[in-house]
């Protein structure tokens, strides 16, 4: 049995990797990746690059502002006088001002804000704009009190810088958590997309294999369920010789790359080693804030988050693998899998979503320790969390429903996969292919 | 390889496949399985090569019932060819062995005798989408006995096949048999396997209607008749012979008759030649496959309605 199925592994790994393609998307695919995500990294860190700079009017009849209110890096405001007749001639272009704020005080001496435009303003924008007049005023109100300009502006640069220190058996030990969540985050994107590339792989080649129709032919030298387990351990095989070679290549570029990327960034050797002799504050500070990344980093526990993604890396394959080679089984053509593609990819894509925003946020809620426990999101919710720290019995029992969770789709699958690659014409509801998961072979 | 087939039913959801079916084949022969389209004759070669299994009745191959271990002797022409488009020839022929536990040097050497016989050496190394549907067809073919098997089942083998690769294709099934094989194949083209099988069953809508040696059957249905050509004037004995078709051309009679009773062709010749006729040719009319099919399927129905 396993020598057949060695065999089935064997084709699957050696036809994939001879094409041209694997080599493409090998070399070609983490750049994409990389590009992405730094696109993405950069415009949330640059916001303003989506702005043009607005110009605003403002008409304060109440002389709330004393026509002086401070410029952000995208709004310039401006003074204007109150004439209604003049109000469209403002949003005209001659003038250029994207809205006109108007400032009233009501018969009840309550404030009206108002802000007119020719579209609707969007909420950033509106919220900029009503904390620059907070912030104002609540200045002002201050230095009513008698505070002045110099204790106001030391007060507003007030800053609470928090170091984390975490339970450990040495004692409290320094963590970092930018660099935990970092690499939780690429653990979780690299079982993802992993999970997703190769599980409809997986789906794609039992598709062929059933309108090949090679399928019977190989169905009467080995039995369906170790043509499966041969497909589904080939094509891991595949993806992870694509993974070392990452690993390969990222280990023989770094070098290189992290001295364009400094060049780039247009940081000076010289520079960084006069900003450490330094006497400034500023120099001390950076050696510091380094100092503690890699005291962090040296106390994160390597082995055991290797050790921990290499098996969710692995089981979360099986897991989805076994559900996408029964969708490829149940249909004869890719155009009828969307809907069957559905109930599949969607707790993996809210896993990930999930993963990148209530789990990071808080990886020890009982949101996110039900989330690691259920197999359809351990894989990516564990490697968010693990960096954090998890108590030993939540990775066992994650580790055993994951274990169990892919026995049982592969168990599921290899039903639906032993009646569905004989099974030709309409496609199957879902009714269907419930009974076959009972039917006799 | 001897098998005995014995009360095999197969059931799907919303149909019976195959119902109490009964069936020995020799060692040696080519059994040909018969039968219009949707007859049942897939779904018993697959419960044949394990592809499903029978709900109820047992095979026993050579007395041994039938398991994984059987796989090995067999090769399977499915009735849907298919290969790995993608795949070289050789890559794909000795894949194909491999699996089914030939070790790759032997399957390498097995290969060069197949190489020679249909000369296709060039072949080897391209891709199966790379060449024509017959050779296509050739490869397959190479592919289902390539590891030896004692039983080779065909799941109509003929559809496709051009004449000059279907003659090609039939010398190479006698070939096998004659090296000890056996042979099943099956079709729903009745009439092309008369020369060819040495046994027949024939099956309908799930049933087994018949099954035995050809010319047996032949012998068991056949209805008296004679085709008879000649010159001049037959006075036909009406007691003895009914008078079934007549035609003439360019003056040569040719007229089909029957005989009631079974009497010797020697007496029946006695009674022509009473006649002042010129007899040019005088042979037996024996039943087609088709028509002992119909014949015995009507045969069946009767006995159901009699009951």
């Amino acid at each position: 049995m396993l020598n057949k199925t060695f065999l089935i592994a064997k084709r699957e790994f050696l036809t994939r990797i001879k094409k041209k393609s694997f080599l493409i998307m090998t070399l070609v695919s983490p750049l994409l990746i990389l590009l992405f995500y730094g696109l993405i990294f950069y415009f949330t860190v640059n916001k303003s690059i989506g702005e043009e700079n607005k110009k605003i009017a403002i008409i304060d009849n109440a002389q709330l502002l004393k026509q002086d209110l401070e410029n952000t890096k995208t709004i310039s405001f401006h003074f204007e006088s109150d004439q209604t007749e003049k109000l469209n001639d403002l949003l005209n272009e001659s003038f250029g001002y994207y809205a006109v704020l108007k400032i009233e005080k009501n018969e009840a001496g309550e404030m009206i804000y108002q802000l007119l435009a020719k579209d609707q303003p969007s909420i950033g924008l509106v919220s900029t704009i009503e904390d620059k007049i907070e912030a104002k005023l609540k200045d002002e109100q201050l230095q009513q009190k008698g505070i002045d300009k110099a204790l106001l502006s030391q007060i507003n640069n007030t800053r609470v810088n928090i170091e984390t220190k975490k339970l450990t058996d040495n004692g409290f030990e320094e963590g970092n958590a930018g660099l935990t969540t970092a690499i939780g985050f690429v653990g979780a994107i690299l079982i993802y997309f992993f999970i997703f590339l190769y599980g409809v792989q997986v789906m794609r080649g039992v598709i062929e294999e059933k309108t090949n129709r090679i399928v019977e032919v190989i169905v009467s030298s080995v039995k369906p369920f170790e043509l499966m387990m041969g497909k589904i351990s080939g094509i891991a095989l595949v993806g992870l010789t694509q993974f070392l070679i990452w690993v390969g290549l990222v280990a023989a570029l770094s070098g290189p790359v992290s001295g364009l990327v400094m060049q780039l960034m247009d940081v000076n050797p010289t520079e960084i080693s006069a900003m450490s002799q330094g006497a400034g504050a500023a120099g001390t500070e950076n050696t510091s804030k380094f100092g503690s990344l890699m005291a962090g980093l040296s106390n994160l526990n390597i082995p055991l988050i290797v050790g921990l993604f290499t098996f969710y890396f692995i089981a979360g394959y099986l897991f989805y693998g076994a559900l996408f080679a029964a969708i490829g089984s149940a249909v004869d053509n890719e155009t009828d899998t969307q809907q069957f593609m559905f109930p599949v990819t969607m707790p993996l894509v809210f896993s990930f979503v999930l993963a990148q925003t209530i789990v990071i946020q808080d990886p020890n809620s009982t949101l996110s320790i039900w989330l690691s426990m259920i197999p359809f999101s351990s894989p990516i919710i564990m490697m968010v969390r693990l960096p954090f720290g998890i108590p030993p019995l939540q990775i066992f029992a994650s580790m055993a429903f994951m274990i169990a969770g892919f026995v049982f789709t592969v168990w599921f699958a290899g039903r639906i996969y032993r009646i569905g690659i004989l099974t030709y014409g309409k496609k199957p509801s879902y009714k269907e292919i419930f009974k076959w998961l009972f039917q006799k072979n | 390889m001897l098998i005995q087939i014995n009360n095999v039913t197969k059931k799907y959801q919303n149909h019976t496949a195959l119902s109490h079916i009964n069936l020995d084949i020799p060692s040696g022969i080519i059994f040909g399985l018969l039968g219009p389209n949707g007859a049942g004759k897939t779904s018993l070669i697959r419960i044949l090569t394990q592809i499903t299994e029978a709900d109820e009745g047992s095979i026993l191959l050579d007395g041994v019932p039938l398991n994984r271990t059987h796989v090995q002797a067999m090769g399977y022409l499915p009735e849907e060819r298919g290969l790995y488009k993608k795949m070289q020839v050789a890559d794909q022929l000795l894949y194909l062995a491999e699996l089914k536990g030939i070790p790759n040097k032997e399957a390498r050497q097995r290969l060069k005798y197949w190489v020679d016989k249909f000369e296709i050496k060039t072949w080897l190394g391209k891709k199966v989408e790379e060449l024509s549907k017959g050779m296509q067809q050739k490869i397959q073919f190479i592919g289902t006995v390539l590891h030896e098997p004692k039983l080779i089942i065909l799941d109509e083998p003929f559809s496709g096949f051009d004449p000059i690769n279907a003659q090609i294709l039939t010398e190479e099934i006698l070939a096998l048999k004659e090296k000890g094989a056996t042979i099943i194949f099956s079709t729903h083209r009745m009439d092309s396997v008369e020369l060819l099988c040495d046994k027949i069953a024939l099956i309908n809508l799930s049933e087994k209607v018949l099954d035995g040696a050809v010319p047996q059957l032949k012998e068991q249905y056949k209805k008296n008749q004679f085709e008879v050509q000649f010159e001049g004037q037959l006075n036909l004995n009406q007691d003895l012979f009914n008078l079934v078709t007549s035609e003439e051309k360019y003056g040569v009679q040719k007229i089909s008759i029957s005989t009631q009773n079974r009497i010797s062709n020697r007496e029946i010749l006695n009674h022509l030649l009473q006649s002042n006729i010129n007899l040019l040719s005088f042979k037996e009319e024996l039943p087609s496959m088709e028509e002992i099919f119909i014949e015995a399927v009507k045969q069946k129905n009767n006995l159901h309605h009699a009951e």
